[in-house]
């Protein structure tokens, strides 16, 4: 019976089919927004499960690898990573599948899963500028990484527990926007440094390095790539909201919560120009960890005060 | 100092070497020197801030006449010396180079040395430029006696592989940039040595699109050339047969009328628009702010629109005729001009409010690639990317030709030479235009569009520039007196911009290098390329026009 529930878990609910079925539908939402802010008319509603579809019907060439494992493999650790993250966040506004003391450690490491696969598989191939977005990429983990922990580490310790449900039902009282407004801005630009969106770029941007360290992905592998991205959205923005916006209880204020999150999110993919790889490191290291670090200590010194 | 008195000094700093001087036209002087003085002589003009070196003409003068010539034009405000240089036609024809003192001139020299076969002693690049890798040895398509079964594909020779997946040593590897690459948007091909994300080495290579239009003029009548050079680009189509069509006007000594000129004045103008638009969108995306890219190709509609109504087209407008225009403006277009202008200025305004205030896009163009009077100078640089600099370069203001000098227009210049500068001055020349375009429209001369053009143009050669929105636009266009002409040249401004993405690459990030390229508005209009493509059995050849159309056929059939 316990090995059914885990499964379903797994494979229906929360986890597997409806959550890339939300991935998908939060992707539209995402490029649809983007496109009528720029004038554009944007996509179908189906179009990112076209897009799948498509990418999975098509061949996958195997360029010049250095380790053939590595290339088929990472995809599918890309996307379980994503997947088994979603175990633990409240989903639609109910209680994680799985709890278990200090799971927010283990899904931001689950997050990081995917960046580090693509990592990988730019130095897999021979491709240039899968090296240098590669590179990018790494790089670029290095400077959001700390301040996005730490902007989660917030909440936790306001509400005493490294458990996400426990959080979760914490912040319903507490809504920590109004209290860490920081961390909450930082959270949100770290989770777009995250996701590689605009203007994290720089790892993907197409006129300097083709499609970054995805550049020889086709066919399936790309579409595994491609689904973990849009997962690791829809998991990223419930923490987020779980933790910030008083918490997740229920379908629509989860509904609500969430694509206001990622409204926010659009328009600064649309106001925002690229950043270098050089700028996005001095932000997060001038600006971003100092302040979420400042937030910290003001947290522990009133936490202190107050016991 | 009026063009006259130039011309006077230049004479006097050419007095030295020069064998044979002509004043062609009044605005011109025609200097015959030795090749062995070549050096001295540019080197004479060069000290003394002579002018710039606009172009370098090469001529095959046929067999029968058993000369080569070579005319290296200096432009000085209206005044322009030409040096030009006789050397009999034999295998072996030389001259010194002249990139030592300046710079840009290497792409003329090689250019020459391509496509008429003069060997340039001393210079230091040997490797093809325009011509195909597979072009074979020692033949030059521009020579008079050339066929086209000398233009056989030589095999196994390609001078663009790279040594292993093109690690050149240590950490340093190349990064190569088209012809295909998803920044570019008309081929062409550059190699950036990086080590990590810093640029070291930059080198590029053109002709992807050379479509031998030079060699294709020489075989058609006056006026089918018109249609041809319109063909050149497909965003300054106007500029070319304004050009053109202004040359072969001085040759045939016909006078266009005042209201046709004004006109031409007109189309140019909205065509800056245009180009500009388009080109800040292009750098928008480059940088990464697809907002602005949008934003900016939608309203540059309107203009495309207003071409329309007035030409009939959107995009080769075509409205030129040889002594005149064919597409008049009526009070109809009158009113939608200055309806579409009013828009088009309020929202120039707001994009010039955007580069100049917008911080994040500001961290991408402040101060990068810097280029200051002296190295525009240097450089030769042309255009808005020679204003950006503090550099005034522009015909229209240096030397004013047609209606400008009846409509004048003022430079716009900035001093700091950075991207920053370079989209300031691009969108401020927008904002004189639109000006300049309403007191066109208001102030439209009354006359006929045409005038009566001979069928044979009177034997002579001349030399017409026109501001391109990307630069000085040059054609140099001799005439036997027959109903061809003798030889076309064309210098376009893009060519002589390039130095600058070159030398200033290297030692910055990768990701400025898009930006830097968008940065001079490149074209990638030059002329003469093969149709070579692997056949389905593997091998290499010649395709006719049948041929690759019947093979388009059948590839779509399955």
């Amino acid at each position: 019976m316990n090995t059914l529930t885990s499964l379903t878990s797994l494979l229906i609910f929360p986890a597997g089919l409806t959550l890339l079925l939300m991935g998908m539908l939060y992707e539209w939402t995402d490029r649809k927004l983007v496109a009528r802010f720029q004038n554009r008319t944007g996509p179908r509603w189906f179009q990112p499960i076209a897009d799948v579809v498509k990418l999975f019907a098509k061949e996958q060439i195997t360029p010049g690898i250095k380790n053939p494992f590595l290339f088929f493999g990472l995809p599918i650790v890309a996307i379980s990573g994503a997947l088994t993250a979603a175990l633990y966040v409240p989903l639609l506004g109910f209680t994680p599948a799985h709890s278990l003391p200090g799971d927010l450690i283990v899904t931001i490491y689950l997050l990081s899963l995917l960046t580090m696969c693509m990592g990988l598989a730019g130095w897999n191939t021979s491709s240039r500028f899968a090296l240098v977005g590669a590179t990018r990429a790494l790089t670029q983990v290095f400077a959001y990484e700390a301040p996005f922990l730490l902007a989660l580490l917030g909440p936790a310790m306001a509400a005493g527990s490294w458990q996400i449900s426990v959080i979760n039902d914490y912040a319903a009282n507490h809504w920590f926007i109004i209290s860490q407004p920081v961390g909450f801005i930082i959270a949100l630009i770290g989770l777009m440094g995250k996701l590689e969106l605009p203007p994290f770029d720089a790892p993907e941007a197409e006129t300097e390095i083709v499609a970054g360290a995805l550049t020889e992905y086709s066919g399936r592998g790309l579409a595994m790539f491609k689904i973990g991205k849009s997962v690791e959205l829809v998991v990223g923005i419930t923490l987020v909201s779980a933790f910030y916006l008083g918490g997740l209880h229920g379908i629509l204020p989860f509904l609500a919560k969430t694509l206001g999150v990622l409204f926010v999110m659009t328009m600064f993919q649309v106001l925002l120009t690229r950043m270098r790889i050089d700028q996005t490191v001095g932000l997060w290291w001038r600006y971003g960890t100092i302040l979420v670090l400042a937030q910290i200590v003001i947290i522990i010194l009133l936490k202190g005060g107050l016991s | 100092m009026n063009s006259e008195q130039n011309l006077q000094q230049a004479e006097q700093l050419l007095a030295a070497w020069n064998k044979e001087t002509t004043h062609p036209e009044a605005n011109r002087l025609d200097a015959t020197i030795a090749a062995d003085d070549l050096r001295l002589a540019v080197s004479a003009l060069h000290n003394t801030h002579w002018g710039y070196l606009s172009a370098i003409t090469g001529m095959d003068l046929g067999p029968d006449a058993g000369q080569m010539e070579a005319l290296y034009h200096f432009c000085n405000g209206p005044a322009i010396t030409t040096l030009r240089i006789r050397l009999p036609r034999t295998s072996d024809v030389s001259l010194p180079t002249i990139e030592d003192i300046i710079p840009p001139a290497t792409f003329f020299e090689r250019e020459l040395h391509e496509m008429l076969g003069f060997r340039i002693e001393g210079g230091k690049s040997n490797e093809r430029l325009f011509i195909p890798d597979d072009w074979p040895e020692d033949v030059y398509p521009l020579r008079e006696d050339f066929k086209i079964e000398q233009a056989k594909p030589v095999e196994g020779r390609h001078a663009d592989e790279l040594p292993d997946e093109g690690v050149v040593g240590g950490n340093k590897f190349v990064i190569p940039i088209g012809p295909q690459h998803p920044a570019l948007k008309e081929p062409g091909h550059f190699e950036f040595t990086v080590d990590g994300e810093i640029v070291t080495a930059a080198s590029m290579r053109l002709g992807y699109a050379h479509r031998g239009i030079e060699k294709a003029a020489e075989s058609r009548n006056w006026i089918q050339n018109l249609y041809l050079f319109e063909r050149i680009c497909g965003i300054c189509s106007h500029t070319h047969a304004y050009a053109y069509s202004q040359g072969v006007e001085k040759l045939a000594q016909v006078e266009v009328p005042a209201r046709a000129q004004a006109i031409r004045e007109l189309v140019a103008g909205l065509e800056r628009i245009h180009s500009h638009l388009l080109w800040l969108g292009v750098t928008a995306h480059e940088a990464g702010f697809d907002t602005l890219f949008m934003y900016s190709w939608r309203d540059r509609e309107t203009v495309m629109n207003l071409l329309e109504q007035i030409t009939g087209n959107r995009v080769n407008y075509s409205a030129n005729v040889l002594g005149g225009v064919k597409a008049d403006v009526g009070p109809e277009q009158a009113k939608a001009i200055k309806e579409g202008l009013n828009y088009l200025e309020t929202r120039i305004r707001h994009y010039l409010e955007v580069v100049t205030t917008d911080t994040m896009f500001l961290n991408r163009t402040r101060g990068i690639g810097t280029i200051s009077y002296e190295e525009a100078e240097e450089f030769g640089l042309l255009g808005p990317t020679a204003r950006a600099s503090g550099l005034l370069r522009d015909v229209r203001v240096e030397a004013p030709y047609g209606a400008y000098t009846r409509f004048p227009i003022s430079g716009v210049t900035e001093t700091n030479g950075d991207l920053e500068a370079r989209c300031v001055v691009r969108l401020k020349e927008l904002l004189v235009s639109c000006f300049a375009l309403r007191t066109i429209v208001d102030n439209l001369p009354e006359g006929p569009l045409t005038t009566k053009m001979p069928r044979k143009v009177p034997a002579g050669e001349t030399i017409s520039r026109v501001e391109a929105p990307r630069g000085e636009l040059f054609y140099y266009i001799k005439s036997n007196g027959t109903e061809h002409p003798a030889r076309v040249h064309i210098r376009t401004p893009s060519l002589c911009n390039w130095v600058s993405v070159l030398e200033k690459a290297v030692g910055r990030q990768l990701a400025d290098v898009p930006m830097l390229i968008a940065g001079m508005d490149p074209c990638f209009s030059c002329n003469d390329r093969l149709v070579t493509t692997v056949g389905t059995s593997g091998d290499r050849k010649t395709w006719s026009w049948k041929q690759l159309r019947e093979y388009g056929i059948e590839y779509y059939k399955r």
